[in-house]
């Protein structure tokens, strides 16, 4: 696709966006550009807007005022845009009376894959997230942490250029969070940009490059080597909780 | 005492909810007003005389016999008095019987009086449309009932050597009642007013059922978010459900028409099944949108179960289902009108116990096909409120 040219400027540009929901203002006049190939980190708190930002990016709402271009140029919503984009919702969205295979399969075909394709696509991505042995197992049989692998494997399915992860890691133990961040790593190695949320503070440090939100307001952007430099803090966390408190004051 | 507060929340959360308040509370009374109209002991028919020949001088006294049950309303025929044969009286009482204007019809001919004048018993004839098993059977309720006064009322033949003894029982000596049915028989029986309209039942209520909460499901995971980011839009996701519901439906029509027609050995042809396959195809389409609707107008999959007897109850009780509503007060009736199976029901009638073409029912089948315009609008507008992205 002739968008994957100009990818390497930027993946995703927001210029004054503001998303409100009836009278509540979820997203404030919000201006970030987001460089391709790079884990990009969304950290922030419960209800602080996350969610509603990579729901920007795909399409499934439009903002309430201030322009959004993936790609280079792309509208969001716009089939090519969709086609490039990997998402991985907060909630296990994913069917539980089908394999892992079958679930994969189903994405797949969504995407528009031929068969053949589909076929060694899905026995490296079974690799990737390590589920080869488990492929034929029906979802409701595995375990939490394989069900969360097996869902990043099917938003892997399509090769996506932009992989939008909505807290991959909530509620995961902290061996397979370590393999999530391996296998991400090694996606963004291989081309894959990645964007994606997460309120624990201990994993930003894991990010190329990290944005603090806070009710809608972003109060901190930078490499995590940055924001601990600009906030005079020991490490990331405590240069959250400092960004924190003075966007209260603000 | 923690069981107490797990109570006193359960208790407010409910009684915040009126949608369940209602349901709970003001259902069953629906539902028993319902049951009294129903089985309330007085159905109301219609019956009609005709008498030819010098029976015409006892049609008076049948009909003031007959007007003492007050379950009956005589009617006049309207079929001219010139007209003596036979065929063409038996066309015109059936087609009276067809429109609805007469629910039974006492046919009382010349043969009938010169029988009795002979000493024979004579034969009345009774007309019914036979369709409707509980019509049917109150018309029978009300003649047997009048059938020995009916009797009483007839000439008889007294020869001189006759005591007092026998001139009573002469006087008794009953009628025979020759049945005529325009559908059906004497062997129809209830099952068979209620199987033709089981399948659309059954596929009406599974597929409510099973869409509401699969598509709630798909909602409520992020599993149709996910399919609406992927290049595929609304109305295919829309247009799969329908696919994969027709398959359902189509296997417990054929296993629900081939059990019963194990059970019961009722006789249907290949254009009776295909004309039946396409009102039960149509009341699964109007079914599918319903589920579709109730899951997004529901929160919850709480509120997508409550929408299930919501819409299944009055069906089961107005769409002519287990009864006739033609006696109901009119209030019911345009209720029944606006319910889906009550067309499906009708249409499945007309085709499996009439044996009428398809096109016989193609009032019922528009509407149906309206339905499923109204319902499908309805929910792509809910949907879009709900979700800006479809
Ligand atoms: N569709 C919606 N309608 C109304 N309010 C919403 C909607 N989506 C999100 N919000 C509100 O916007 C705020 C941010 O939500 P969200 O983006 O989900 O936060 P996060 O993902 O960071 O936890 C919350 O207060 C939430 O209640
Ligand atoms: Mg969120």
């Amino acid at each position: 696709m002739n968008a994957g040219t100009v990818s390497t400027e930027y993946i995703l540009r927001m210029e004054d966006v503001v998303k409100t929901f009836g009278g509540f203002t979820a997203l404030h006049q919000t201006s970030l550009t987001i460089p391709g190939r790079m884990v990009f980190g969304l950290l922030g708190p419960n209800g602080a807007g996350k969610t509603t930002l990579l729901r920007l990016v795909t399409g499934l709402i439009s903002p309430t005022a201030g322009k959004l271009t993936l790609f280079g140029g792309l509208e969001p919503g716009a089939s090519a845009a969709r086609a490039m984009i990997g998402y991985m919702p907060q909630s296990l969205a994913i069917y539980p009376n089908l394999s892992v295979v079958e679930n994969m399969l189903f994405f797949g075909r969504m995407y528009g894959m031929g068969e053949g394709a589909l076929k060694t696509r899905i026995d490296e991505v079974l690799e990737t997230i390590e589920l080869s042995g488990r492929r034929d197992d029906i979802l409701a049989n595995l375990s939490g942490g394989m069900v969360r692998r097996a869902l990043l494997g099917t938003t892997l399915v399509h090769k996506p250029k932009l992989l939008l992860l909505d807290e991959p890691t909530a509620g995961v133990d902290p061996v397979l969070r370590i393999k999530i961040w391996e296998t991400l790593r090694k996606l963004c190695d291989e081309g894959t940009s990645i964007l994606i949320t997460t309120h624990h503070i201990s994993e930003a440090d894991r990010c190329d490059r990290v944005v603090f939100l806070r009710s809608g307001v972003i109060i901190g952007d930078g490499t995590p080597d940055d924001l601990t430099r600009q906030y005079q803090a020991d490490d990331l966390e405590k240069a959250f909780v400092v960004a924190t408190k003075e966007g209260v004051a603000t | 005492m923690r069981s107490v507060w797990v109570a006193v929340r359960v208790i407010r959360e409910i009684s915040r909810d009126r949608r369940t308040l209602a349901f709970f509370f003001l259902a069953p009374l629906v539902v028993m007003t319902l049951v009294y109209y129903a089985i309330k002991d007085d159905q109301i028919v219609n019956i009609g005389v005709v008498t030819r020949g010098a029976a015409r001088f006892f049609e008076m006294d049948f009909i003031s016999t007959l007007e003492m049950d007050k379950d009956v309303r005589m009617i006049s025929m309207p079929i001219p008095d010139e007209e003596t044969d036979p065929q063409t009286l038996d066309r015109l009482i059936r087609q009276e019987l067809a429109t609805g204007g007469a629910d039974g019809v006492l046919y009382m001919g010349e043969k009938m009086i010169t029988d009795r004048f002979d000493g024979r018993e004579g034969t009345l004839h009774l007309y019914v449309e036979g369709s409707k098993p509980i019509i049917t059977s109150a018309v029978f309720g009300a003649i047997a009932d009048a059938m020995d006064e009916l009797a009483a009322s007839l000439p008889v033949v007294i020869d001189s050597s006759c005591s007092s003894l026998c001139a009573e029982s002469v006087n008794n000596k009953p009628m025979v009642l020759e049945k005529h049915y325009s559908y059906g028989s004497d062997d129809y029986r209830m099952v068979d007013f209620f199987l033709p309209v089981l399948p659309a039942f059954f596929v009406f209520f599974f597929t409510f059922i099973l869409s509401t909460i699969t598509f709630q499901r798909e909602r409520l995971r992020g599993t149709l978010e996910r399919l609406l980011v992927a290049p595929v839009g609304f109305y295919q996701v829309i247009a799969g459900y329908v696919m994969g519901f027709f398959t359902f439906a189509s296997l417990q029509s054929i296993i629900v028409v081939a059990f019963i027609l194990k059970l019961i050995q009722f006789d249907f042809t290949w254009s009776q099944t295909l004309a039946f396959s396409v009102v039960v195809l149509l009341t699964m389409l109007v079914a599918l949108n319903l589920g579709l609707l109730a899951s997004f107008l529901a929160h919850n999959e709480f509120q997508a179960l409550q929408f299930i007897p919501l819409v299944i109850l009055p069906q089961i009780f107005l769409a002519d289902i287990i009864w006739d509503i033609n006696g109901f007060p009119m209030f019911f009736r345009i209720i029944a009108w606006v319910l889906p199976l009550t067309h499906a029901n009708a249409a499945a009638r007309d085709i499996m116990i009439r044996n009428n073409p398809l096109s016989n029912s193609w009032m019922e089948l528009l509407i149906l096909a309206g339905f499923i315009v109204v319902i499908f609008t309805v929910m792509t507008l809910v949907a879009q409120k709900k979700d800006k992205s479809i």
